[in-house]
């Protein structure tokens, strides 16, 4: 069997010398290297640099940066609006909850706020929106198990919260929906009864994946006592989460930092004790509960709350006579074209939302321009990527797919 | 003329090449059809479908025959072109070989070379050959992810083929003979081996499930760890082959399973005419053969994949025990002559 | 803890070692030398804050510095757990060297790599300093620098006059 050129010493090459685009490395001769690159089914758009002995691996490196599209690059080209589409495209199955921390942090350099009745539709999407994401995550990690029933189950559910989502904002899932000061569409008439049948059929739903995944005898012996996080090697290695929670620390943004208006609903964070793949798993499947049931009461309090405006009271009265016909007729908000150029004042802020995945945090400088100064984001994916170097090394071969679908890696939003 | 029809008729090559090739090829195709509705249903999606919609969407695995026949054979330059290209071959001629020692009928007319003293013994020595030959495709592949995918395979084997062994043969064990006509007849008319001897039955279904590398145990071709295992490499005819071969030896010990434990052709007696003799106890074998591999099929959709040393410690901390005490319980059954 | 209750936590526990706390908008920035980072690392450390969120670097040309900030947070102790905290370091901008805080904080070590490619910082005592995300040729042009200009196409490019 030919030996590849990279990383072996009997091939003649010395370490350090570069070909093109690669880099020769020293491994040694007992470990066995793989590449479980990016043309492989079970590694999504990364490349993981496994170095095993026998079936046990030694060593995990994670290689990332296949999808990397320079988002904080464009953003500082782009006007203020313009990221807002922009960054949604980092996680896209997730897009509101990427995109509010944004306005959040746009919002405190321009000292707005949001009405009542925008922050209620914000927080309707966004549950809907985590919900979807949980059930992706589900999906790919039923096929990395190879439970190829579950991922159908999933996706196939998934489509009723995006079209949810479609009925709301008129994307599926690229809604493109808050901007500063408010959200661009109101909820049609019709809404709260879908959103109301879509939460029952969803909860009879799980019961029927615990019954087939999560009770799955294979599966809890796959999932049990593997990739164990405790608590302290949570806190030092700064992951985010369900993985987080699973771990026993009590922390998500929504609790800590309540933005919109977290702080008058009714929920509960669940946390586990055990920090194993099992334990993250039950904490997604809890979590969509807890979504369920937030979407339930913003869908309330939304149908008591009818005709109340989505943008402040400032940006209304600058719209021309047909803008607010269009307005008061269909809901819908068309932005002036000044809203292209507008100019936000100098500072700077930091915004944090918590997505389906984890902990997002925006750090945005502006220097009074048309265009932001720095823009820097950081995604829970590329924090929870410092899982493959620490917790896989010691497990088995096979295990490494069930960690990386337990954490719910996902590569787009770790690159951005 | 005569002749020529004892030719054609004759019975070694009507079982080999009629029985053998073409009923495999229909088996497989069916087993595939099978397991991609059954699963397809389970998951709330509809499967093959638009190809023949009143076939239930059979014909589109014909189409797929017909497509990897034709397909381009990619053969990369760092194999060992020989093993490449003989081995798949080679697993495909072995895993049918012991057909050759299986009758589906009892009378030696219709089954010259079957109906012999040791029949059950030299099937099922033969059925243990085909793992070997999967590790030469892995080696031959020249693919760190092959080499992986073989090495698992022969953990697997040593485990799972022991317990195979053992375990079909306690019926062997409870009618003190290997002539698989003799087991079936002391299982007439309703005294199945699966009913008296659950223990042995339940060992070899599961040794079954793991050797030929169906769900929950399908660990040498695990797509997600590595891509395809042994198999990663191949293309077109040889990937047809690989894929189809392994649902043929699948059949092939369920219609030894089915045989012995499940009582053949049992409860009808044979008469000897050639429909009656050959025909009729032949189908009844085939269904029974069918269902097992149908089941088989189905729990695709219900399990996920084991890892591997679970698997392995699963094999020597329960099934080798379970076919042992079956094993020995068939033994009991002998001494009290209940069979 | 609110802000201000933050603030007055630090300056005590800090003492002269950083040059400058400040609270704005809710923000609290603590601005030291780029010598006296890994003390200050460690005391803050020591009072709960154990993990970092966030590491960035804002480039000046016109001052010719540059900002890397360190966003730190706590998870075991609930009440550090709200606020987040700004480390900033200046660096000069044609020689941008600092300790790497890995000894101190585990959870910088990705963003610590993510910060040389794109910004060109060296990190002592990082133990693997190599591009996060570009390849090695890429990360040599130091692309996120206000002097990295992207080059965008124009979509009439390569078309003949008569056209455009």
């Amino acid at each position: 069997m030919k030996e590849s050129p990279i990383g072996t010493s009997s091939s003649g090459m010395l370490e350090g010398q570069k070909l093109q685009g690669m880099v020769v490395r020293r491994v040694e001769k007992e470990l066995y290297e793989v590449f479980i690159g990016p043309q492989h089914p079970g590694s999504g758009h990364m490349r993981i640099i496994v170095r095993l002995d026998g079936d046990v691996i030694v060593e995990a490196d994670p290689d990332i940066g296949y999808v990397h599209r320079t988002m904080e690059k464009l953003s500082e080209v782009r006007e203020w609006l313009k990221p807002i589409p922009l960054l949604e495209r980092m996680t896209i199955i997730d897009a509101c909850n990427i995109t509010v921390p944004y306005v959040n942090a746009l919002e405190k350099l321009m000292d707005k706020s949001p009405p009542p009745r925008a922050s209620y539709l914000r927080v309707l999407l966004c549950e809907i929106n985590r919900v979807a994401s949980h059930l992706y995550g589900f999906g790919i990690f039923g096929v990395f198990l190879g439970h190829s029933t579950m991922y159908m189950w999933a996706f196939g559910d998934r489509e009723v919260f995006v079209e949810l989502a479609e009925v709301l904002t008129g994307a599926r899932l690229t809604h493109s929906y808050p901007i500063p000061g408010g959200v661009r569409r109101d909820m049609p008439q019709d809404f709260p009864e879908m959103a109301r049948r879509a939460v029952r059929y969803m909860r009879g739903r799980l019961e029927e994946y615990r019954r087939i995944f999560v009770d799955n005898p294979v599966i809890v012996k796959r999932l049990e006592g593997v990739g164990v996080i405790s608590r302290n090697k949570a806190a030092e290695l700064g992951i985010v989460g369900p993985n987080v929670r699973a771990s026993g620390i009590r922390y998500d943004v929504r609790l800590a930092e309540p933005y919109e208006v977290y702080d008058e609903l009714d929920f509960e964070i669940p946390v586990f004790e055990e920090g194993d793949a099992l334990a993250r798993t039950w904490v997604r499947v809890e979590e969509i509960k807890q979504s369920l049931s937030i979407i339930e009461q913003a869908v309330d309090w939304l149908e008591r709350h009818k005709g109340e405006p989505i943008i402040p009271k400032e940006d209304y009265d600058k719209l021309p006579k047909l803008h607010k016909e269009v307005y008061e007729k269909t809901g819908r908000v068309k932005l002036l074209p000044v809203h292209a150029t507008m100019k936000i004042p100098a500072g700077k802020a930091i915004a944090r939302g918590e997505m389906g995945r984890g902990e997002i945090i925006y750090y945005v400088e502006s220097d009074g321009g048309t265009t932001p100064y720095r823009v820097r984001v950081v995604t829970p994916s590329a924090r929870n990527a410092i899982v493959f170097k620490y917790i896989v090394p010691g497990h088995r071969l096979m295990d490494l797919p069930a960690i990386y679908g337990s954490i719910d890696y996902f590569p787009p939003e770790a690159d951005r | 003329m005569e002749t020529i029809l004892y030719l054609i008729a004759y019975p070694p090559l009507w079982q080999v090449l009629i029985l053998g090739f073409v009923g495999a090829l229909l088996v497989a195709m069916v087993a595939i059809w099978f397991e991609r509705k059954a699963a397809a249903r389970v998951q709330r999606r509809i499967g093959p479908y638009w190809a023949s919609p009143r076939l239930g969407g059979f014909m589109i695995i014909v189409a797929d025959m017909i497509r990897y026949v034709t397909q381009q054979v990619i053969i990369p330059t760092t194999v060992d072109k020989i093993a490449f290209l003989l081995t798949p071959v080679a697993v495909l001629v072995v895993t049918i070989l012991p057909l050759a020692f299986i009758p589906l009928s009892p009378h030696e007319l219709y089954w010259p070379v079957a109906s012999m003293e040791y029949s059950l013994l030299i099937a099922l020595a033969l059925t243990t050959l085909p793992p070997l030959l999967t590790v030469v495709l892995g080696w031959a592949s020249s693919n760190k992810f092959s080499v992986i995918g073989s090495l698992r395979e022969s953990y697997v084997i040593t485990a799972y083929e022991l317990v195979a062994v053992l375990a079909i043969l306690a019926p062997a064990a409870s009618t003190l003979s290997f002539n698989i006509v003799y087991i079936v007849e002391a299982q007439q008319p309703v005294k199945w081996l699966a009913i008296l001897n659950p223990l042995a039955f339940l060992a070899a279904f599961l040794a079954v499930l793991m050797s030929t590398s169906a769900f929950p145990f399908e660990i040498p071709e695990s797509e997600h760890e590595v891509v395809a295992g042994p198999y990663t490499e191949y293309s077109g005819i040889l990937y047809a082959l690989n894929m189809g071969g392994g649902y043929i030896r699948r059949f092939i010990y369920a219609i030894i399973i089915a045989l012995v434990f499940l009582g053949g052709w049992a409860p009808y007696t044979p008469g000897l005419n050639p429909f009656t003799g050959f025909i009729i106890p032949s189908l009844i074998v085939l269904v029974k053969a069918s269902i097992v591999v149908l089941i088989m099929s189905f729990l695709r959709a219900v399990y996920g994949r084991y890892r591997l040393d679970q698997a392995l410690d699963a094999a020597w901390r329960l099934a080798l025990p379970l076919a042992l005490l079956g094993l020995g319980w068939s033994i009991i059954l002998a001494y009290m002559n209940l069979i | 803890m609110k802000p201000e209750e933050l603030l007055e936590l630090l300056k005590h526990a800090l003492g002269g070692l950083a040059k400058e706390v400040t609270v704005r908008k809710g923000y609290v920035e603590v601005l030291v030398d780029a010598d006296s980072v890994v003390p200050v690392a460690n005391k803050l450390k020591e009072l709960g804050f154990d993990h970092v969120k966030s590491v960035t670097a804002t480039d000046y040309p016109k001052e010719s510095k540059i900002r890397v900030t360190y966003h730190v947070s706590s998870y075991l102790r609930e009440d550090l757990a709200k606020p987040i905290l700004g480390l900033s370091v200046d660096l000069p901008r044609d020689n941008p060297v600092m300790e790497s805080l890995t000894g101190v904080w585990r959870s910088s070590e990705l963003q610590e790599r993510e910060v040389y490619e794109f910004f060109g910082v060296t990190f002592r005592g990082h133990p693997d300093l190599r591009p996060l995300l570009l390849i090695p040729e890429l990360a040599e042009r130091r692309v996120l620098r206000k002097d990295f200009v992207v080059k965008e196409e124009s979509i009439y490019e390569g078309v003949p006059h008569r056209y455009q």
